[in-house]
This record gives structure tokens, sequence and C-alpha cells, in this order.
């Protein structure tokens, strides 16, 4: 086949290959940044399960009936169960009050218990779950009890023998609120305790876990067969205290893996562009030879089209390798190996390269069609060339590429209008700045004149190679600017003294000998709130019942009973909305505010210990979860609340040398309970700081394929800047003025481009911190002094390599080979 | 009364051409008349810039004349469009360019098979490669045009011209970026296969050597024609 001929030949000379290895970076950066983006979201969504225990958990007040065990086994799903109750525990000394769990033999589904053999012991994760006639104890409880590893401790009529100190059990952060010290056992020795009686207090929790399909299905078949109140819980639903961190790092890994692709483009526009301008006079031959345009159109889309299929094919496997590469140098800061990634995400490369090569190729490649074949005897000969439309097409081209690669039109439209703007700035500036350095160059004595007049003479081709500089520079400046502000935002989010463990239930009589103990041993601790039950029964007068007919779309604020509090001032980690905070009446917190859609002047009508209170929403406080404040949905007025009996809470720092004398101390008040968030704190801290280097990673990535491009555009061009210092040596030139002439107009471009590069990644960033990673807008000052400077040292030292070859060679030879 | 029993295969009648510039229209070409017969070699002459090049191009059907008539080959250029053209080129039309004009991707012999492999034909390789052992290039079939000299290249492109069998070869400066003994060598090339092969000849050349070998000469001047 003629034209499969023609191909073959083409890829010989190398111009075929250069559009190829553009397609092929193109490809390899998208797959290789989208494979590992979903390796990360499914290692996130994996941790947040492991959370959970599972992939799905409902919990309930009964045992899951015999059928929901059935229909799960039937969907090839894994099934666990578990029993939390309260019971005694007697052992060593005497006895404590512990919140004890019976696991399943196969528990945890996802994650594990982290155990060790030393009390207080940081752990070590252990697979498998406790056997019959074991118990596990946390360090607390062993320490209240006085017992150590061999021990017997007795639970109802059962006596277990002590085998480890539990440090977390997966399931350990599903119930926040079991403050009593932990244990864990097997569920077959449930039994044989006898505490489990008609009446006790036992949650139940029926896990699940399998592939997301099932799941899927079986969550349709399950959620009809749930009674009031009971909901199928997600990891994600846990996670969220890490959510709002891994979303943000899924929203730049997009944004970078999006600029990639805007990149590409640059990338392959540029290599068409090349082979456009080295083919024209070929096809006009061809023309006269008498190929007719529909013989050239069908030459065309044949080889388009092959060289597609081939850029597809080569870049995804380089792309499967490029990501493997990043998550081998990440998978030794991790902690968890990456789960495998999913091979159906490879359709996003072989998407983005017919999106790029309609966009980007197509329109450059079908000016060959037009050429006129008079070329061929009037070289000249000029023809429409439909710039414009070419540059609405790439646009358009840049812009469906970024929807589809971002799932959205949110980040793409802010990095549209950015780019856009940029473009204008480019071409407006960039113009009367030629014009200027035109009028300082009227003689030609100087390198600098000769350089500067360069500038101006090659107007279009140097607004171009502008632009192109502009953009890669700007969109690498964007990711440095939203890296830089990611890092330091998460790092401000969770300090090194954190509260990590709450107390609960302190009586009034209490808190004066705590406080004063905590303030002895440097213990960070929080102030102490008073709590008091309560629940919201009215919304402006309408019943709940009324509002949510069985229990419907129920906002948490009715859902369940609260925890309320009074305070004088706002409190650390809480920040005032909207409202006057003073005011008799309920301070609510935003978010629950939003869910429940009521705002100030709103009533809510609260019953407290039996007795009805209506107030008005006064003030709205956005709450930051993850300072690890006792925090609160409601705050009331002092009036309401100061004749309740109310138990008091706060949390306190606790380090390993801390941590044991203040367990000692708190042995002494038994009625205190303690719940202990340091695991999940740091594992939330672990999450945060592989993220961090994740992102570091594919910046670092991205500006090396930004480098590239920009040493590409560089080349496009080359061949003129050569030629023409060529001619300029030949005509007497020094080697002097020939290189500051090339240098002057290299690094007069670079530091143009990175000045408005600066200027478009600001724009970007401004937007970006704005409208998608939802954080304050804070201007970046660092990039007005690193985008001039990069621009113009990278794109000199090009320049400089470049000029080299026409230092050295002798003119004439440059001449013949161009 | 010979050339009146030949049949004519180019005729124009009352051609004018002009091209938009800045400063409004400019006449290229003004009232040409001609006719030229088959078998016929004829040179056009002329000053730089007087308008022989553009005539070349309208008569092979490259560019579209303003006005007029130019019928090749029985059919009307004015009434074709590209498609048409570029079908009409490929049935009887062959070219050699001042600058040869081979494509650099192509070894020699690919560059000669390329018009018949345009057109679909099986049997390109066989009649390139005997084409281009008449031009005397049979140990160089496999080279690349930057690894020929300008002659060798020149002569690569005359096998090209002639191998799709056009009955009409339009030359354009054939040996002008040529030394003399490389244009000598092209000349008798081109005459010894236009003869072979009985192809109509137009020539366009600053060289009177060359021009003087054809059957006629052409003069245009300031746009207009002048046989002499």
């Amino acid at each position: 086949m003629f034209a499969w001929r023609l191909l073959l030949r083409e890829f010989k000379t190398g111009d075929v290959l250069t559009l190829l290895i553009a397609l092929v970076v193109s490809v390899a950066t998208v797959t290789g940044i989208g494979l590992f983006v979903d390796r990360l979201q499914q290692s996130f969504e994996q941790q947040s399960a492991n959370l959970l225990g599972a992939d799905r958990s409902v919990r309930r007040d009964d045992p899951p009936p015999q059928e929901w065990l059935t229909l799960a086994q039937q969907n090839n799903l894994e099934t666990a169960q578990t029993v939390s109750f309260s019971s005694m525990v007697f052992g060593g000394d005497g006895l404590q009050l512990a919140q004890l769990t019976a696991v399943s033999d196969n528990y945890p589904l996802r994650g594990e218990f982290l155990t060790d053999e030393r009390q207080f012991g940081a752990g070590q994760a252990t697979a498998d779950a406790p056997q019959s006639g074991e118990v596990w104890l946390s360090s607390r409880l062993a320490s209240l009890l006085n017992v150590e590893l061999g021990s017997e401790v007795r639970v109802g009529e059962k006596t277990l023998d002590v085998t480890r100190y539990l440090v977390r059990d997966p399931g350990s952060a599903t119930s926040a609120f079991s403050i009593s010290p932990r244990a864990v056992m097997s569920a077959q020795d449930l039994e044989a305790t006898g505490v489990i009686i008609p009446g006790a207090r036992v949650r139940y929790a029926f896990l699940y876990a399998g592939e997301a399909d099932q799941l899927e299905q079986f969550d349709e078949i399950l959620q009809p067969r749930l009674a009031e109140g009971e909901r199928i819980r997600t990891p994600v639903q846990r996670g969220e205290r890490i959510g709002n961190t891994v979303n943000r790092a899924e929203s730049f890994l997009l944004l970078a893996g999006t600029l990639a692709v805007v990149m590409s483009g640059v990338a392959m526009a540029l290599a068409s562009a090349r082979y456009v301008k080295r083919h024209l006079t070929q096809f006009a031959v061809m023309k006269t030879l008498g190929a007719t345009p529909k013989r050239l159109v069908s030459l065309m889309v044949f080889q388009v089209s092959l060289i597609t299929l081939m850029g597809i094919v080569l870049g995804s496997v380089l792309g499967m390798l490029v990501q493997e590469f990043i998550a081998s140098i990440l998978g030794s800061l991790m902690t968890a190996g990456l789960p495998s990634p999913s091979l159906e995400k490879l359709w996003l490369g072989a998407t983005t390269a017919i999106i790029s090569v309609v966009a980007f190729c197509s329109p450059l490649l079908a000016r060959l069609v037009q050429v006129p074949p008079l070329r061929v005897l009037q070289p000249n000969t000029d023809f429409k060339a439909g710039s414009a439309s070419l540059f609405v097409f790439g646009l358009v081209g840049m812009y469906v590429l970024m929807v589809v690669y971002a799932g959205g039109w949110r980040l793409p439209s802010i990095m549209m209008v950015a780019l856009a703007a940029v473009t204008a700035l480019v071409f407006i500036v960039g113009w009367g700045l030629f014009k200027v350095s035109r009028s300082l160059s009227k003689q030609a004595t100087t390198g600098w004149q000769v350089g500067l007049a360069a500038l101006h003479r090659r107007l279009v081709s140097n607004l171009f190679q502008l632009l192109v500089f502009t953009l890669i520079i700007m969109l690498s400046l964007v990711l440095v600017g939203v890296q830089g502000n990611l890092i330091q935002d998460w790092q401000a989010q969770i300090p090194e003294d954190t509260p990590n463990h709450y107390l609960f239930n302190v009586q009034e009589l209490q808190l004066a000998p705590i406080t004063q103990y905590t303030k002895e041993q440097g213990i960070t601790s929080s102030e102490w709130y008073p709590m008091v039950r309560g629940r919201v029964t009215h919304i402006n007068g309408v019943a709940a019942e009324t509002l949510f007919p069985e229990r419907r779309n129920e906002p948490e604020i009715v859902e369940r009973e609260l925890n309320l509090t009074w305070a004088d001032q706002i409190g650390e980690g809480s920040t005032l909305v909207e409202g006057d905070f003073s005011a008799e009446g309920v301070s609510i917190e935003r978010e629950a505010a939003i869910e429940a859609n009521v705002g100030l002047g709103d009533e809510l009508e609260i019953n407290v210990g039996g007795l009805s209170y209506t107030l008005p929403i006064t003030s709205i406080r956005e709450v930051n979860w993850q300072s690890m404040q006792p925090n609160f949905y409601l705050i009331l007025p002092k009036t309401v609340l100061s004749d309740y009996q109310a138990n008091y809470v706060s949390s306190v720092f606790l380090d390993e040398r801390s941590a044991p004398g203040f367990y000692r101390f708190m042995a002494d008040y038994p009625t205190v309970s303690m719940l202990n968030i340091g695991e999940l704190l740091k594992q939330v801290q672990a999450i945060i700081a592989q993220l961090a280097n994740a992102l570091q990673i594919v910046l670092a990535f991205i500006l090396g394929a930004g480098a590239l491009v920009l040493v590409a555009s560089v080349r496009a061009t080359l061949d003129e800047r050569l030629e023409e210092g060529a001619l300029l040596r030949t005509l007497g030139a020094t080697k002097r003025v020939v290189r500051q002439a090339l240098l002057v107009e290299f690094g007069a471009l670079g530091l143009f481009a990175g000045l408005v590069g600066a200027a478009g990644a600001e724009l970007s960033l401004i937007g970006l911190q704005h409208f998608v990673f939802e954080m304050a807008v804070t201007l970046h000052p660092i990039l007005w002094l690193v985008g001039p400077l990069s621009g113009w040292v990278i794109v000199t030292i090009i320049g400089v390599f470049a000029s080299r070859a026409v230092l050295k060679v002798p003119p004439i030879r440059l001449l013949r080979s161009i | 009364m010979q050339d009146t029993e030949k049949q004519s295969v180019l005729t124009i009648k009352q051609l004018n051409h002009s091209v938009a510039t800045a400063n409004g229209s400019l006449d290229i070409l003004k009232g040409i008349n001609l006719e030229i017969k088959d078998g016929e070699s004829v040179a056009i002459v002329g000053a730089s810039g007087s308008g022989k090049s553009t005539l070349l191009g309208l008569m092979a059907g490259l560019d579209q004349h303003s006005d007029g008539s130019i019928v090749l080959y029985d059919k009307a250029l004015e009434a074709l469009d590209e498609e048409g053209r570029a079908i009409l080129r490929g049935q009887h039309v062959g070219f050699i360019f001042q600058s040869f004009h081979l494509l650099p991707s192509l070894t020699a012999l690919e560059n000669v098979m390329l018009p018949n492999e345009l057109k679909g034909e099986r049997s390109a390789e066989q009649r390139a490669r005997a084409l281009l052992a008449s031009v005397g290039l049979a140990q160089r079939l496999t080279h690349y045009p930057r690894q020929l000299s300008g002659g060798e290249q020149q002569r690569v492109a005359i096998a090209r011209a002639f191998a799709s069998a056009p009955k009409i070869l339009f030359a354009d400066e054939p040996t002008g970026n040529l030394d003399s003994k490389n244009g000598a060598l092209v000349e008798d090339l081109l005459f010894e296969l236009n003869e072979k092969e009985g192809t109509t000849l137009v020539v366009v050349t600053h060289d009177p050597e060359l021009a003087k070998r054809c059957d006629r000469q052409i003069e245009i001047f300031d746009g207009e024609l002048k046989e002499s």
C-alpha cells in the first residue's frame, strides 16, 4: 500500500518521528499521571477502608439477619461481624468498666490490628484476630487492672488470657464516643461470658468487603432492608477527617495532569508546525505530479491515524513504566504498598492522543493539502493560512482535553481564562515591545542592535515563540505555587502538639486536680467545656418528623442526640462567620446550618432533660475539626444549660514521655473516660506526608516535561536563526556580534516570557485557590522573581547551545546544510 | 503543411492574468494567444519578471488564470477545479523544475516511482529503474537527494518527469541551477528522452543555447507574447 510505504520512507528521515515522539510523550505523561493518581486514590480509599475495618459497615442494635449474610455471600462479598458492649473486666487488683469488642475470626476485612508486646508500645501490624480464649487489652486497661501479658482476666463468666496489648483496632475510630478503655476478644467466647442478656446495651456491626461493582449491587439490595436509623457507612464518610486533604491533593494532581496535557498539546502543535513547514513544497510537488486533493486527504488521514495509533500504543506502554517509576520512588516512603493501577484508565491516554491530534495536528496538517501547486514555481506563493481558526481550534481542543481530564469544568475554565488573558497580553505587550526594540536598533553595529532588530524582524514567529515560552513558564509556576500553598497549608493543619486525647465525663469537682496535674507536668490541654445532652425537635415550629418524613435526608443536628455546651468565648479552633456570639441564642456550626438549611433568625426547639427551649440562631461559626479541640454543633446560652448537671470535656496532648504518668494519675478517676485519637492523628499525618511527597515527584516530572517542550520550541525556529547567524558571519560580522545578537534575542524573549508567565501564574493561582482548593487567597511575590529569572536563564542557555553551531562551523557549510 | 496535420495539444486564447497587490491589481500577462502542437518543442524566453514562469504555471494548470481560455488536451482549464486539474496533470503532464524539487525523504528510485505510485500503478518500480539507468544513475538508486550532486538530482528529476509517460513536459529553467558541463548533460538527456518518448516539450529558459535547440522560441516582453 502506497500510503504505508510513504510513511515508512518518511520515518527514516525523522520528521514523522518528531511528531510521533511528541505524541508518545503526551500519551505517556497523561497515562503515567492518570494511572498514578488512580493508584493514589485507590490507596486512600483502602486506607479509609482500613479505618472502617471493611468496605462497608452497618451498625445496629440486633445481630444481622441470616438473610443478609446469605445475600452477601451470593454477591461474592466477604462478611465479618463485631459485637461491642460495655462490661466489667475482672483481673489483678480489681475490676474496671471496659468497652469490649468481640470479633469474628476473619475480622478485619480491611486494614489490620496494631498490637504490641510492651505496654504503651507503638504497635506492629497484626494480621489475625484474637483466637478463642484470648483477649487483647489496651495498655490503659491493663494498667488500670494492673495485669500483664500472660495474666488472666474475667469477662462475665469467661476467663481469658491476655496475649497482646491493643494499640489500635481498625474499627476503633468508628466508635469515637466509646470512651472506656478498650479490649478485643473472639466472638466465639461471647456466649460463654453470659453478659449478652436481653436489655443489655449492645451494638452489632455487619461488615462486608469486595469488588466495587458487587459492593454497589449489594448496597442496593441491602438499602430497603435497613431498619429506621440504620445506614450503610462507607470509607469516604469515615475518612472525612482526611477527606479534605485528599481532595485537595487529588485536585492538585488533576491540575498537574491537566497542565501536562496542555504542555503536550503545545509540543504537538510545534512538532506539526515543523512537519508542515518542511513538507509544504513536497506536497506542492506531489500535486504537480497529479496527486488530487482527495488522494492527498486520504493519504494524510491514513498516515495520521497510523501515527496516532502508534502514539497511543507506545505512549501507554511508556506511561505504565513512568507511573511504575514514580510509584517505586514513592513506594519506600509509603506506609502501605500502592494498589496496582486500573488498566481501564488507559482510555485517558488514548482520548488525549485523539483529541490532541484532531485539535493540534489536523488543522496544521490540513494546510499541506491546501498548498497551491504553483508553490513549486514560486516558493513565496502565499495561501490562506487561517491562523485565527488554527488558534480557535487549538484553544477549543485544549479546553475539551482539560474537561475530559479533570472531569469537571471549573478547573479548565479557570485555566482557560488565564491562558486566554496571557495570550492577549503576550500579543499586545509583545508587539509593543518589539516595536520599541526596533526603534532602539536603527543601526546594526553591535550585537545588541542586531539582536533587538531581530526581535522585530521575526515579529510573528517571535510572538508565537514568546507565547509558547510564556505558557510553559506560567504553567510551571502555577504548579510550583499551588504545591507550595498546599504543603504549607497542610503543615499548618495538624501541628506537632495537636491534642491527641479527649477527656469525657469529668465531674466539676475533678476539674481542679486534673488541671493542676497537667499544668505541673507541662501537658498541653484545651479549655474545659461543660456538656449536656439534648435533641433538636422542631425547626421554626415545625416538628422534625414532619420536616423529614420517615427520617429521610435528616440533617445531623436532628438525626441524633447532640452534645450541647455553653461558652463565654468562641474558643480555639472556631471562627465567627455571621451574627453575634454573645447574644442570647444558639450558635450553630456552619456546615450543620447549611445541611439543615437554617440561618440567622431561624428558631430551633431543643429538648434538654425533658424540657423544651425555643431559641433563635444568633451566630454561625466555622469550626476547624482538625484542630482536635472539643467542638460542638450547637452552643447554647449559659442561662439555659447552667441548671443542668454537666459533664466536662477537654482535650490534651500526650507524648510517649507524659502518657504513662498521666494514665496512672487518671486511674484515680475511674469514672473519667479517655479517648486516644493519637493513632488516628498519626495516620492522618502520615497520609499528608505521603501526599506531599507524591506531589513533589509529580511536580518534578512535569517541570522536566515543560523544559523539554521549551527546548523543542527553540529548535522549531532554530534553522532560521542559524541561517541568519551564518549570513551575518559571511558578511563579516565577528563571532562576538553574532553571539551577542543571539543572546540578546533569546534573553529578551526569556525575560519577557518569564514576566508575563508570572503574571499569568498569579492570576491562575488566585482563581485556583479560591474556586478549586477553597483556601485563602494569597499572593506569591516569589513567582515574580523566579519567573523572569528562570525564563531568562533557561532560554539563554538554550540560545548559547544553539549559537555554538553558528560560531564554530564555517558559514558556507552551515548555509549549505540548511 | 506537416504542422497543420499535427494535432493541437495546448491552445491559449486571449489569456489575461493579474494578481492583487497592496497597490491594486497588477497585470502580469496580457492578451496571450498561443497554440502548441503534438510533439513540438517550444522555448519561452524573456527577462526576469516578464511573466514566463507564470505562463508556464497557468498552462500546466498549477494556477487559475484571471481571464481568457486555456485548453489542454481538449479540456478547458478554467472549467476544471483543483481536483480535475490534478487528474489531468496526472494523465498527461510532466514537470522539471529549476530547483529539482525531489522529495528529500525518498531515495532516487522512490522519487522516480512516485508519479506512478500516486496513480496506483504496480509496475512503477520496473519503469523507474529503467529510466534511472537511461539517465546514467543505475548505481545511485538508493541514494537520497542530499547524497547526490546538483546535476545528478536534476537527472533524477528528468527520470521522474518521464516516469508517467507524459504527453507534454513543462520545464522551468531546467539548467538554471547547474554548471555548464552538467547543464549540457541534462540538456542532452532532456532532448534525447523527449525524442524517444515523443513528448511535447515546453521550456522556460534564460539559456539561448537551450532555446535554440527547440522547434520554436517565444519571447515574453512585459507580459505580452512575441514569437521569434
